[in-house]
């Protein structure tokens, strides 16, 4: 009969800037810059975050302008 | 119209006012190039996130620049920019193509939905879509 089936709960990742409705993403904007490079200032994936591709993208140019600027480090080390 | 954003640090050593005075030179060759200054911003003194030339803090300016097509002193200034040795970094970014994408697109989900819409409801729709 009904063989017990695990349930897996997984909290939906939604995309921050579609939710937030944040069209331009800023490189100034360190703040919002700094929730998307953990520890080690890498830039965390998508699969993390949950950001959608069409706002990964400029996240990325973003974080890396940021970075030429030093608004936000390379790597902590 | 274009639009651009010019940032740069410069050495934090360098006192403040001369820092205004080569920010006015720089100033003074986009408006005889052809181009606006439609604002700026003086971020000051601010520490940077990695040493640059064993310094560890760096002063930010920021112009906002507009321009019609063709008649820009941008590539000039960025030549200076990169002779200038008191100029740690520096950054030109074209803005007026991502702001007229970044202001186009909200418009879409209140054209397609009623304004007494629930904003939650129309959130997963965006993204699936985008």
């Amino acid at each position: 009969m009904a063989r017990p089936r695990k349930v897996f709960f997984r909290r939906r990742k939604v995309c921050k800037f579609c939710a937030d409705k944040i069209d331009y993403i800023d490189y100034k904007d360190v703040k919002l810059l700094q929730q998307f490079i953990p520890e080690r200032s890498k830039i965390l994936p998508r699969r993390i975050s949950g950001t959608c591709a069409n706002h990964q993208r400029p996240l990325q140019q973003a974080i890396k302008r940021a970075r030429h600027l030093a608004l936000i480090p390379f790597t902590t080390d | 119209m274009r639009t651009y954003e010019l940032m740069f640090v410069v050495d934090p050593r360098v006192s403040d006012e001369d820092v205004v005075t080569m920010t006015q030179d720089y100033k003074n060759m986009i408006t005889t190039g052809g181009s606006q200054i439609t604002s700026e911003e003086n971020w000051g003194r601010r520490k940077l996130a990695y040493p640059i030339d064993k310094l560890n803090e760096g002063k930010y300016m920021l112009l906002y620049v507009s321009s019609e097509v063709g008649k820009t002193a941008l590539p000039a200034v960025e030549h200076r920019m990169r002779q200038n040795d008191k100029i740690l970094r520096y950054l030109t970014v074209r803005t007026d193509e991502d702001l007229k994408r970044a202001a186009r697109r909200p418009q879409k989900p209140t054209a397609g939905g009623p304004a007494d819409a629930p904003v939650v409801d129309n959130a997963p729709d965006d993204e699936e879509e985008v």
